[in-house]
């Protein structure tokens, strides 16, 4: 193993304990707006640890390959994708063309999770998987938006580090385009986290956590370690997409104020049923996206 | 190499022609499986079929090419006709009248080419200059030929034949057909013309940006809402094609390569997918959506094949469909980036927007496939098919992975050959990353058996309650459907308001119609007819 290889390894790690702690501090302020007393810092992991020593059950009727693969392949991708933004953020090391990969890398944890649950064959599961459909299509059209206006306005460019290095003078978030990109990043990283208002899919109260209702001990903790990547490795892709300026000491900020956002959004709506999800979506947001898109390429 | 007048054997018609081919054989192989009856006239049509399109491809003369292009769509027309449905024959009779009125907008369009370089005698691969489209003249010249190519290939205004096609025809003339050596001819076709006989301008990029797009967007929201396999596979079949219009639309080199690699990817992955479906028929006797269901557990070789050429038609990593549209939004943005022309900007941009929106709606209805096909409750008991019928989807979906993995060392060498040098901007190694993936999985899973040393199997809970009532996945675009704007374009869609054929028919209804009343039999009509008449011809001659 060569010197960069363990840096990397390093740096797999650092983000995992990041997307943990950052998870831990959307439920800490959920518990303060409550006014409750909220979960000590380690959290997180000691779930994660816990789920990994229970037995696992599997329900007969399901589809076993699908079943027990879709938890394992949602996390390997997502581990994936953080190695990548690791590489480019931390160690300014991209390959051209990175964005694209980005992209669909991204869609392969929704793809696993909705394969996942309909193996599963149950019907709570099925409702939710259908719901998960219909959600991926509202929030990845946006975020292919935000994308496209990021590429834009960095005059075609598509590898995530020249984006960097085109932010060195100004962040994009300081443009009328910038603003609407930044805005639809931030419904995106909503909805793909799934939480309120957007956890149509999970919606204990409804469908008893839809998606993930037959997962439980060791697989659910996949998909928890997936999930607590994914709280590092989105945020990160929104800063570097739209404040991309000065990510020495400073990503820490810009880190705690994208949790922030989420965790206020979180607390003061109630969840949208699947109608409202697609028409915010698709009727506001999308040509929000597209007047942005202009602007863009007018170089506002 | 250029032989005469009449041939040419350069590396573009090299590659088109290794893969027709190529679909030969496999499609061969596949039928000596599935077709039962009617196998004289099958097979002498199926290989007249081959012989032609190798024929086209190798044909240097466009008289001969245009000849030939027309024999296709007979023998099409045969092939669709083979069994004594009612509904194959009009079917057949739709595609026949398509195909056979674009092959004649394409003369059109040819013989406009000849009007304008002033010469009969005229080759594809010209010595001289190609045409610098500059006029609305060339334009529509350009614009004719390319809606001949558009109604092989099947594209949208004319793709309309091609889900009727994919429903009604057996599915080893739909895998060979529409699937692949359909889409290698058109693409093939508008390939030539736009690498040697065409120098697009701004507006004739416009044009074909607009139809790819459009193709794309339209074809997949009409898949998302279908119930039949093969219906649906057909939409796709329309919607891929937008892409390979896309890349070629930049007229570059990489452009014109990432059309080609799309085309060819499209070709086995959209030929294994209906050669599945063809599976799943012959097994459970229904290609409805509805009646299938957990048919993964009894076949899996057949739902491993359907799914990795379904992540291929999505663009999931690694598979082939993602380095092609990888590389055609690559060709759009080296577009983007080089015209100055701001209303292109505007059309490249909404048109990548398109490509990438229509490729997430192709994994949900994908999704919404192979959940309600392998996954869930079995519905019956089936038992996998035989070998000359799981071989060829095993050889198509082996190269997926192998033109997704070594894209670089394999095909693309090869297409390359075919558009001229290329210049590719942006690199994807796909090998290191599938590598941390599989890597990832083999770690999880040993993770996994490592730590669930108990593992107990229970029926699923559902609240606690038994229920009778399965829930189908296959409904879940209900609530897309519903939301307002979409309900009236899909009514419109319903209601055949954009098929080109069915408004052409009302148009013709219409007119005879019209005739028909003039003809009413009463003897004083037609002499007021008569009169009139002399009147306009004696105005006209003695005014």
């Amino acid at each position: 193993m060569k010197g960069e290889d363990l840096i990397l390894f390093g740096l797999l790690f650092f983000s995992f304990f990041i997307g943990g702690w950052g998870w831990w501090l959307e439920r800490k302020l959920t518990a303060r707006f409550q006014y409750r007393v909220g979960p000590p810092w380690y959290q997180n992991f000691i779930d994660i640890l816990k789920l990994f020593s229970k037995e696992q059950i599997i329900p007969s009727p399901a589809n076993r390959v699908i079943f027990i693969l879709s938890p394992i392949a949602t996390l390997s991708s997502v581990i994936l994708v953080t190695i990548i933004l690791d590489r480019i953020i931390f160690l300014r090391e991209g390959f051209l063309g990175d964005l694209f990969v980005i992209l669909y890398l991204l869609i392969i944890p929704s793809l696993f999770i909705i394969l996942g649950a309909f193996s599963s064959s149950n019907p709570l599961a099925t409702v939710g998987g259908t719901r998960e459909i219909k959600l991926m299509l509202a929030y990845e059209f946006v975020f292919i938006l935000s994308l496209l206006i990021v590429i834009i306005k960095s005059g075609g460019v598509f590898s995530l580090e020249k984006i960097l290095d085109k932010q060195m003078s100004t962040s994009y978030i300081n443009s009328f385009s910038g603003i609407i990109g930044f805005l639809l990043a931030l419904f995106y990283l909503q909805a793909k986290l799934g939480i309120v208002p957007f956890d149509v899919s999970e919606a204990e109260q409804e469908i008893m956590s839809g998606v993930f209702i037959e997962y439980g001990g060791p697989l659910l903790g996949f998909y928890r370690l997936a999930r607590a990547f994914l709280y590092f490795s989105l945020p990160m892709l929104v800063i570097a997409f739209f404040m991309g300026k000065n990510l020495g000491w400073q990503i820490a900020y810009k880190y705690l104020i994208i949790i922030l956002i989420i965790s206020v959004i979180k607390n003061i709506n109630p969840r949208l049923r699947v109608k409202d999800v697609l028409s915010l979506f698709w009727f506001f947001l999308f040509p929000l996206g597209i007047v942005g898109m202009f602007l863009s390429i007018l170089g506002y | 190499m250029i032989i005469g007048d009449l041939f040419i054997f350069d590396n573009l018609s090299k590659l088109v022609a290794t893969f027709i081919a190529f679909f030969i054989l496999i499609i061969l192989i596949y039928s000596f499986g599935y077709i039962k009856e009617r196998k004289f006239s099958y097979y002498f049509w199926f290989l007249i079929t081959g012989i032609l399109s190798i024929g086209v491809v190798f044909t240097r003369n466009v008289w001969i090419i245009i000849s030939l292009w027309g024999f296709l769509g007979f023998t099409l027309f045969q092939l669709i006709n083979l069994s004594d449905d009612d509904k194959a024959s009009s079917t057949a009779k739709k595609t026949f009248i398509v195909v056979g009125g674009s092959d004649g907008l394409m003369l059109l369009g040819f013989i406009l080419y000849a009007h304008l370089t002033s010469s009969l005698s005229f080759n594809l691969a010209v010595d001289k200059q190609p045409l610098i489209i500059n006029n609305g003249l060339t334009l529509l010249s350009f614009i004719f030929i390319a809606l001949g190519c558009f109604a092989k290939a099947g594209a949208i205004p004319l793709h309309t034949w091609i889900p009727h096609v994919a429903k009604d025809a057996p599915v080893t003339v739909v895998a060979y057909l529409p699937a692949s050596l359909d889409k290698l001819l058109g693409i093939y076709l508008l390939a030539r013309i736009v690498k040697d006989t065409f120098i697009l301008d701004n507006w004739a990029k416009a044009f074909l940006l607009v139809m790819g797009a459009l193709t794309v967007i339209f074809a997949v929201m009409m898949a998302l809402i279908q119930h039949n396999i093969k219906k649906l596979l057909g939409y796709h079949a329309v919607s891929q094609v937008g892409y390979m219009i896309l890349g070629i639309a930049s007229g570059t080199s990489l452009g014109l390569a990432s059309g080609l690699f799309h085309m060819v990817n499209h070709a086995i992955y959209k030929s294994c997918l209906f050669l599945c479906a063809g599976n799943i028929e012959k097994e459970t006797g229904s290609s409805q959506l509805e009646d299938l269901g957990g048919i993964g557990k009894f076949m899996p070789l057949t739902f491993i094949f359907t799914l990795i050429a379904s992540f291929s038609i999505s663009g999931i990593p690694p598979f082939n469909g993602f380095v092609s549209k990888w590389t055609i939004y690559q060709s759009l943005l080296d577009l983007f980036n080089t015209t100055t022309f701001i209303t292109l900007k505007v059309i490249v941009s909404l048109s990548l927007v398109m490509a990438l929106v229509g490729s997430g709606l192709t994994l949900a209805s994908f999704l919404k496939l192979i959940s309600s096909v392998f996954l869930g409750k079995p519905k019956k008991i089936v038992r996998e098919v035989g070998f000359s019928l799981y071989f060829p989807p095993f050889i198509l979906s082996l190269l997926c992975i192998i033109f997704g993995l070594f894209a670089y060392s394999t095909i693309l060498k090869f297409i390359e050959k075919g558009a001229g040098g290329i210049y590719f901007s942006g690199l994807w190694r796909p090998l290191l990353s599938t590598g941390l993936i599989v890597l990832g999985v083999v770690l999880g899973l040993i993770l996994f058996f490592f730590s669930a040393r108990i593992t107990r199997y229970s029926p699923s809970y559902i609240g606690g309650e038994v229920l009778e009532d399965e829930v189908k996945s296959e409904d879940f675009y209900n609530t897309i459907k519903d939301l307002s704007l979409l309900k009236k374009i899909y009514n419109c869609a319903e209601n055949k308001y954009f098929d080109i054929y069915e408004q052409g028919k009302r148009l013709i209804f219409l007119l005879g119609r019209f005739l028909s009343f003039l003809h009413n039999g009463v003897l004083p009509t037609y002499l007021v007819w008569c009169l009139i008449g002399m009147l306009g011809l004696l105005y006209l001659f003695f005014r």
